[in-house]
């Protein structure tokens, strides 16, 4: 589902000054972007103001046909938003099975067709044999797997993802890059991710939204957004023969 | 952080802390107002301030009725006895302040930053007086001291000595003071303890890198540094001098507590009782005042990322074996010598105790320390859960307003409760008489008003082990549900409660292990024949049954003594 995101403005009570200064996005439905930026940027803030969880003071928020907030006339609350959210350190439920955890959401779904689900994503990741296992039973990377299929078990018209890779091998990453990349783009689903990795950006991203100081600094295609920041890069330390 | 005893005190001792953050930040609070809460929100907040207001009101009560004018009683009281009241609770309180710290903060650190033989084992064992509730401790030592006691028995028939009674008799103000302290101590121990070990390391190493001795580091550096903590147990220690009736009216000393009984008991007036207990409120309201202004700016927070621990120095010589006697001479004194008094008496006594009667004092200790432990633990987990839903001076008020009844003083507490309960009576008279009631006092004279009591009192030692399982969670699992298309309640249900269960564990067992050892409102507050465990072991004691008493005592003594071992090892097991 396409989204649109208008004039976004937000601060922590903590803070003096603006954590979100007037930001704006388009998606188109099917797209993946990803907000890339250095810890402090107020990325992450960004997600969880999409995701309802934070709740802006300013700005517009729609996704599909739904208006999860309005200036301060309406705010649909995160449970009722329908999205799907990868979080930093997964927050997989300790205490359920890998089952139970993809199962979750689906509380509202008939009972055979909410197991026929849990087969089919389970599959999707290669999974079936673990669906009894407990989370700690699990490696770093097939945890990151497990919740990323419980936030689309859902079929959410939007997924969030924080930091996806940041608690990988680095060894691991470009592998699960690929299969992450793979997974969204076989469900189709609309999918902002924030991360500080621009590599990350390069290979995930249709499109690379640069952030600096809680604002939009740029937008692009990855390549084209990447190439200029190394020639600023190179631009800014001059070459020492 | 989550378990024991001692992190409960800290985490009450936390809480003082968190005030002034929160006095500091008023700002940004008042911010924060101006959002609208969701209504799920507002669901559990107002059932968090319906429970709020009931365990307040006793209180507010109190305050309210403290100004209305006074008895003839209490012109006798002012004029005469009040001024000893003052006094002798005063002198009790710093003294057995003074020698708590000094005990506490000694063993303290003879325990982190020295290694001699046994320290792994007193480490811990120097908790252990907290077991014995100072009204056990106080007749136990009574009966060892006196003319049949065993030492001057011994005395006597071993050594033919007979020495003068007054050099055994404890029954006076030294001898509270020497008891306090002895079963008192272990809160600074542990408070201070626990922060050498996460806080200290660097600062010491430097000084002794830096040349300075032992006794100058311990003083020019361990002591300022730890002020926070050090005064934070010495808190501690002092309301519970101010809670404490058994000592006091065993010894016969005239305190806050024990006036507040006699007006009640043996003159039957209410209202004086009130304004004793409006005049002992506000010395601990002063003292907690005092407390933050000695503690002053330096709060615990020290803290650098990285916590290694002290590496203790190795004793040599007659410094090792000193060591050894003083820690070991305490721990003999504290824990040792009375608890092998109290099982010799149980050994001599048991036939003759136990009992159906005893079965039943076990039941009705049981009972009533399990019913209020539960509601104490739902209480605090409703307020709790809702302090963490949202922010704000509301929520911030609520939790404050929470825990504030565990530096009231028992006495203080029942009366409130008393005089509380008996205007509702008053209110629900009509009602009574509509539905044939012979009385007028049902809900004053039932054991509901009991348990009440124990709830206000110890809310905060349940509510500090919900917030610290809250606070070892976090808020990731919930937003998580959140995502998911879970409610805040449902959420609760299926997620957040189920996490927390160790937590809501160790409080129900802390709170229960707490009313199992209460004293001051289980005598004032129990119902016409209800006795409980430490209600009868202090009515043996009091008719100098001593013996009679012991069963019950050390019964409590070895629930509280295993309770206080469990908590003590899952501690050592999590890592901080």
């Amino acid at each position: 589902m396409h989204v649109q995101i208008s004039d976004l403005q937000f601060h922590y009570p903590s803070s003096s000054s603006p954590t979100i200064r007037d930001f704006s996005l388009y998606m188109q439905e099917g797209e993946i972007v990803s907000i890339l930026g250095e810890s402090g940027s107020g990325k992450s803030t960004i997600l969880r103001l999409i995701a309802g969880l934070e709740r802006p003071e300013k700005g517009s928020i729609r996704v599909g046909n739904q208006v999860y907030c309005e200036d301060n006339r309406s705010f649909l609350p995160v449970e009722k938003r329908g999205i799907g959210m990868v979080f930093q350190d997964y927050a997989l439920f300790p205490h359920m099975t890998v089952e139970q955890n993809v199962m979750f959401g689906l509380k509202r779904w008939k009972r055979t067709e909410r197991l026929q689900r849990v087969d089919e994503m389970l599959e999707l990741i290669h999974m079936e044999e673990y669906r009894k296992r407990y989370p700690y039973e699990l490696s770093g990377g097939q945890q990151q797997r497990v919740a990323l299929t419980r936030a689309l078990a859902p079929k959410p018209s939007l997924l969030l993802l924080d930091e996806p890779f940041s608690n990988l091998d680095a060894h691991l990453q470009q592998r699960i890059r690929d299969e992450l990349r793979d997974t969204i783009k076989h469900t189709g689903t609309t999918t902002i991710f924030v991360t500080h990795d621009e590599e990350d950006a390069r290979v995930l991203a249709d499109r690379v939204v640069l952030v600096e100081k809680g604002g939009v600094k740029q937008v692009g295609r990855p390549c084209d957004l990447l190439r200029k920041s190394l020639q600023d890069r190179y631009q800014q330390t001059p070459i020492q023969v | 952080m989550t378990k024991s005893h001692f992190s409960v005190i800290l985490h009450v001792d936390d809480k003082h802390s968190h005030l002034t953050k929160m006095i500091i930040n008023k700002g940004p609070g008042i911010m924060k107002m101006k959002r609208k809460l969701p209504t799920t929100v507002s669901g559990w907040g107002a059932l968090a301030l319906f429970f709020v207001t009931i365990l307040s009101l006793p209180t507010l009560f109190l305050i309210f009725r403290v100004f209305q004018p006074p008895s003839e009683n209490w012109e006798h009281i002012r004029e005469y006895m009040l001024q000893s009241y003052i006094t002798d609770t005063l002198l009790l309180a710093l003294w057995t302040g003074v020698f708590a710290v000094a005990i506490g903060t000694t063993l303290a650190w003879l325990v982190s930053a020295y290694d001699f033989p046994l320290r792994g084992t007193l480490k811990w064992a120097l908790l252990m007086p907290l077991a014995i509730p100072p009204y056990i401790g106080a007749y136990t030592y009574h009966g060892m001291l006196n003319y049949t006691g065993v030492i001057q028995v011994t005395l006597r028939e071993h050594f033919d000595t007979a020495v003068s009674q007054r050099y055994f008799d404890i029954m006076n103000m030294p001898g509270a003071v020497f008891i306090f302290t002895l079963f008192l101590y272990p809160y600074v121990y542990a408070i201070t303890r626990a922060f050498f070990a996460s806080q200290a390391t660097s600062l010491v190493e430097n000084a002794r890198v830096l040349g300075s001795g032992p006794v100058r580091i311990f003083l020019r550096v361990v002591i300022p540094i730890a002020r926070g903590a050090i005064v934070a147990g010495a808190t501690l220690v002092v309301l519970e001098v101010l809670n404490d009736y058994g000592v006091v009216s065993y010894f016969g000393i005239q305190t806050f507590s024990t006036a507040i009984f006699q007006t009640w008991f043996a003159f039957g007036d209410l209202d004086a009782a009130i304004k004793l207990a409006g005049i002992l409120m506000g010395i601990v309201f002063i003292l907690l005042f005092l407390e933050k202004l000695l503690r002053g700016r330096r709060q615990f927070s020290y803290s650098n990322t990285k916590v290694s621990p002290l590496k203790p120095v190795p004793l040599k010589g007659w410094h090792k074996w000193m060591a050894v006697f003083y820690t070991g001479i305490i721990f003999t004194l504290g824990f040792f010598l009375p608890v092998a008094q109290l099982l010799y008496w149980s050994f001599l006594t048991y036939e003759d105790i136990f009992s159906n009667t005893f079965l039943a004092l076990i039941r009705n200790s049981a009972l009533a320390a399990g019913i209020s432990a539960a509601g104490v633990v739902i209480i605090a987990i409703v307020i709790a859960n809702f302090a963490r839903m949202s922010k704000g001076w509301l929520p911030a008020l609520t939790s404050r307003l929470t825990v504030l009844g565990y530096s009231i003083p028992g006495a203080v507490i029942a009366v409130g409760v008393i005089s509380f309960f008996i205007s509702m009576d008053e209110w629900l008279g009509a009602f009574y008489s509509s539905v044939g009631a012979s009385t007028n006092l049902v809900l004053s004279t039932s054991i509901v008003m009991l348990l009440f009591a124990y709830i206000i009192r110890f809310m905060a030692v349940g509510y500090n082990s919900i917030e610290a399982g809250f606070d070892k969670i976090g808020m990731k699992f919930n937003e998580a549900s959140r995502t998911l298309g879970m409610g805040w309640t449902e959420t609760f249900l299926r997620v957040d409660l189920k996490m927390i269960r160790p937590a809501i564990f160790s409080g129900f067992i802390l709170v229960f292990v707490d009313i199992l050892k209460e004293l001051p409102l289980t005598l004032i507050l129990r119902p016409f024949n209800f006795e409980t465990l430490a209600s009868m072991a202090y009515r043996y004691a009091s008719d100098e049954r001593i013996q009679e008493a012991a069963p019950a005592s050390i019964f409590i003594v070895l629930v509280s003594g295993v309770a206080m071992f469990i908590f003590h090892i899952i501690i050592e097991k999590e890592p901080n």
